[in-house]
């Protein structure tokens, strides 16, 4: 441990994170063998491809969620007491969640996306049983629910602690006339604001879980497929940006021990929070642009709220770490930089994601390689560097900050991996080629063959961190 | 319009990074304090500025609007697992033409590719409702229907064509 701050259930902590990184690295596998198979370098038969791309989907969304609550967990830690029962019945919960969601998959055969989209799950047209699909659905509850309790123990306790979720969210200073000696740390202002978004997006999702399940064994009990379709991507599109959320409170707590200046609760940082509350669940219906019948103002809403979410992170976030970073002492070692990656990544993927919630831009990019295009940069270079950092810095030795010849070799071998993968995604998308195909034509293939190769950096520099990770922690545990 | 939009986000995504690089560069260099307060509101205006530009020009003309003129061509597409149905086999260049699109199972998407390879426009084809496109073709010849949305093991096999002719 880097210092003798409270650090209650860091065992539990660097267990996930542990896992984490262990499946971060099997599901990039994965993720390589379906690139390469759209580049004809491998063969994979498609049925098996909507399999992996469901896997690689649903497993790397719900683990870049675990290393967020597992981040959010442990700094929370440090300002309340949180009961530690809790923590392990939700990493249970989410264990059983995997079990249930892999067996369905590659037992089952289910293929129908991590997006489970209404009503392809109980029509596979002979591809999977509704039982595999059931099981899909049950694994996605199993880990829901771990995830309410989860967020009932924080909520509870902030809310006793920091005078309710107004309190926690610091208004008195964001839109009152409080003082920012009062003010909760910006762990807190964080953990708040995702407690209760999160909370929202999930119960969403467990409503449209539970009509498609129904919907499984009684066809007649129909849900209006426009209907769904605005839940599931009300709550895919919350949940995702939640990890996000949550992984950056590693940010405002471990920079400071670099820079030797505290990350402080400013009036722009609680009104910054506060808008991300509000715009991370107004912008979803930029995933509805091309369903025409959607009421035109939620369109209109969509576009808006994707532009001015960009307002948050590049004016308060990126913005306040390079002025933390400028004139400071910073000093470097793998966590420190893993982190301030992780938030240039998210704030350099943040520019194509605004562009594809433009309409008239949607139009051509829309569900062509531009979204993993744009997502896998802030998620590999964003979300995932910063759970890499945050594990970096669980292991790294107290007063010792340095840069070994092996932690620079990964950090360029992955964001080169990465810069050039996800470019390759955004070059595909603009010669037309849609997402999720298992079949690529000859004239894709090309870039497809390109990104494999960057794609196989990623997965190396990735290796390298989670190889140092159990090394280290061996070495500090002994 | 793909080409452009990739180049202004590959520069913007540039300009972000190399906003951070620099900052990196400048960590623990000792210097001035710069205003930041005052900078901060300037970026954060700027944003806003730019914003209202862009979403006013982008959305004055409505993306999606369609025509209630009678001089249109009206052509039914269906989706079902895992092919398209059209009803017409030639649609004319240079005339409002309004694609109905619905589907008969999963929900579909349907978009059109040029004879060079380009994706026009898209819509989602989605059960119970029919989603209303309507395009100018400016090209002739053959030209392709992908499926915009995962529908199933068979979603990369559904693929359609339809000629655009000159009349
Ligand atoms: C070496 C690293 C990675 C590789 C090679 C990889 C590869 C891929 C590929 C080929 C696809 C399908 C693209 C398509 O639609 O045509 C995909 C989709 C996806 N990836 Fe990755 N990926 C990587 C890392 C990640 C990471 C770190 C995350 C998240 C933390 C992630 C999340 C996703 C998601 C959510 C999808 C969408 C699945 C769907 O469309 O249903 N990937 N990835
Ligand atoms: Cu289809
Ligand atoms: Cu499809």
């Amino acid at each position: 441990m880097s210092d003798t701050k409270l650090a209650p259930q860091s065992g539990a902590i660097k267990l996930t994170m542990l896992l984490a990184g262990v499946v971060f690295l099997l599901m990039m596998l994965l993720g390589l063998v379906m690139r390469a198979a759209q580049g004809g370098l491998i063969e994979v038969d498609p049925t098996l491809f909507y399999q992996i791309l469901t896997a690689h989907g649903a497993g790397m969304v719900g683990t870049a969620a675990l290393t967020g609550a597992a981040i959010l967990w442990y700094f929370v830690g440090r300002y309340v007491p949180l009961v530690a029962g809790i923590y392990w019945a939700f990493l249970g919960l989410f264990l059983l969640g995997v079990v249930l969601i892999l067996g369905s998959i590659f037992i089952g055969g289910f293929g129908g996306g991590w997006t489970f989209l209404y009503p392809l799950p109980a029509m596979s047209g002979g591809a999977w049983q509704v039982t595999a699909a059931a099981g899909f659905f049950l694994g996605y509850i199993a880990i829901g629910v771990g995830f309410l309790l989860f967020y009932l123990e924080i909520g509870r306790k902030l809310i006793s602690t920091y005078g309710g979720i107004s309190g926690a969210l610091a208004w008195p200073l964001a839109f009152g006339n409080g003082k920012v000696e009062d003010a909760p740390p910006p762990t807190i202002v964080a953990a708040m604001a995702t407690t209760v978004f999160n909370t929202i997006g999930i119960v969403v999702g467990a409503a449209v879980l539970v009509c498609s399940l129904v919907n499984l064994y009684f066809p007649s009990f129909v849900v209006d497929a426009l209907l769904a379709k605005n839940m599931i991507f009300f709550f895919g599109h919350v949940f995702i940006n939640a990890s996000i959320y949550m992984a950056v409170i590693a940010v405002y707590e471990i920079i400071p021990e670099y820079t030797g200046r505290p990350w402080k609760t400013s009036r722009v940082f609680a009104i910054a929070w506060s808008l991300v509350l509000l715009f991370v669940m107004a912008v979803y219906p930029h995933h509805m642009m091309q369903d025409t019948v959607m009421p035109a103002w939620a369109l209109v809403m969509g576009q808006i709220v994707s532009y001015l979410s960009g307002i948050p992170l590049l004016a308060v976030t990126a913005f306040s770490l390079c002025v933390y970073l400028r004139g400071s002492k910073m000093r470097w070692d793998l966590a420190s930089s893993l982190l301030v990656l992780g938030v240039a990544g998210w704030s350099v993927g943040s520019v194509p994601a605004i562009l594809d919630g433009m309409i008239s831009v949607n139009k051509v990019m829309h569900n062509t390689q531009w979204v993993p295009g744009h997502f896998h940069i802030y998620l590999i270079l964003g979300e995932v560097a910063m759970a890499f950092g945050f594990m970096a810095w669980l292991v790294k030795e107290a007063n010792k900050v340095e840069l070994s010849n092996l932690d620079r070799a990964g950090l360029t071998i992955y964001i080169l991996g990465g810069a050039g993968f996800t470019i390759m995604f955004l070059i595909s998308s603009a010669l037309s080629v849609p997402r999720r195909w298992a079949v690529h034509l000859e004239q894709w293939m090309l870039q497809d063959q390109i990104a494999t190769g960057f794609g196989a950096l990623v997965v190396l520099g990735a290796l390298i961190f989670v190889v140092r990770y159990v090394h280290v922690s061996g070495d500090t545990t002994n | 319009m793909q080409m452009m939009v990739l180049t202004v986000s590959l520069v913007l995504m540039a300009v972000v990074a190399l906003i951070f690089v620099a900052a990196v560069r400048s960590a623990g260099i000792e210097q001035a304090p710069a205003n930041t307060d005052r900078n901060r509101t300037f970026l954060i205006y700027g944003m806003l500025i730019v914003g209202v530009v862009v979403t006013a020009g982008s959305l004055r003309q409505w993306p999606h609007a369609i025509s209630s003129s009678t001089e249109t061509v009206q052509v039914n597409a269906t989706g079902y697992q895992w092919y398209w149905e059209l009803d017409k086999e030639e649609v004319p260049i240079g005339k409002s033409v309004i694609f109905n699109v619905h589907t008969k199972d999963a929900t579909h998407g349907l978009g059109v590719i040029d004879p060079n390879g380009r994706l026009l426009f898209q819509t989602q084809a989605m059960p119970g409702y029919v989603n209303q496109v309507e395009y100018i073709f400016s090209e002739p010849g053959k030209h392709q229907i992908l499926c915009m949305e995962f529908c199933g093991i068979g979603h990369h096999d559904m693929t359609s064509e339809f000629n655009v002719v000159a009349k």
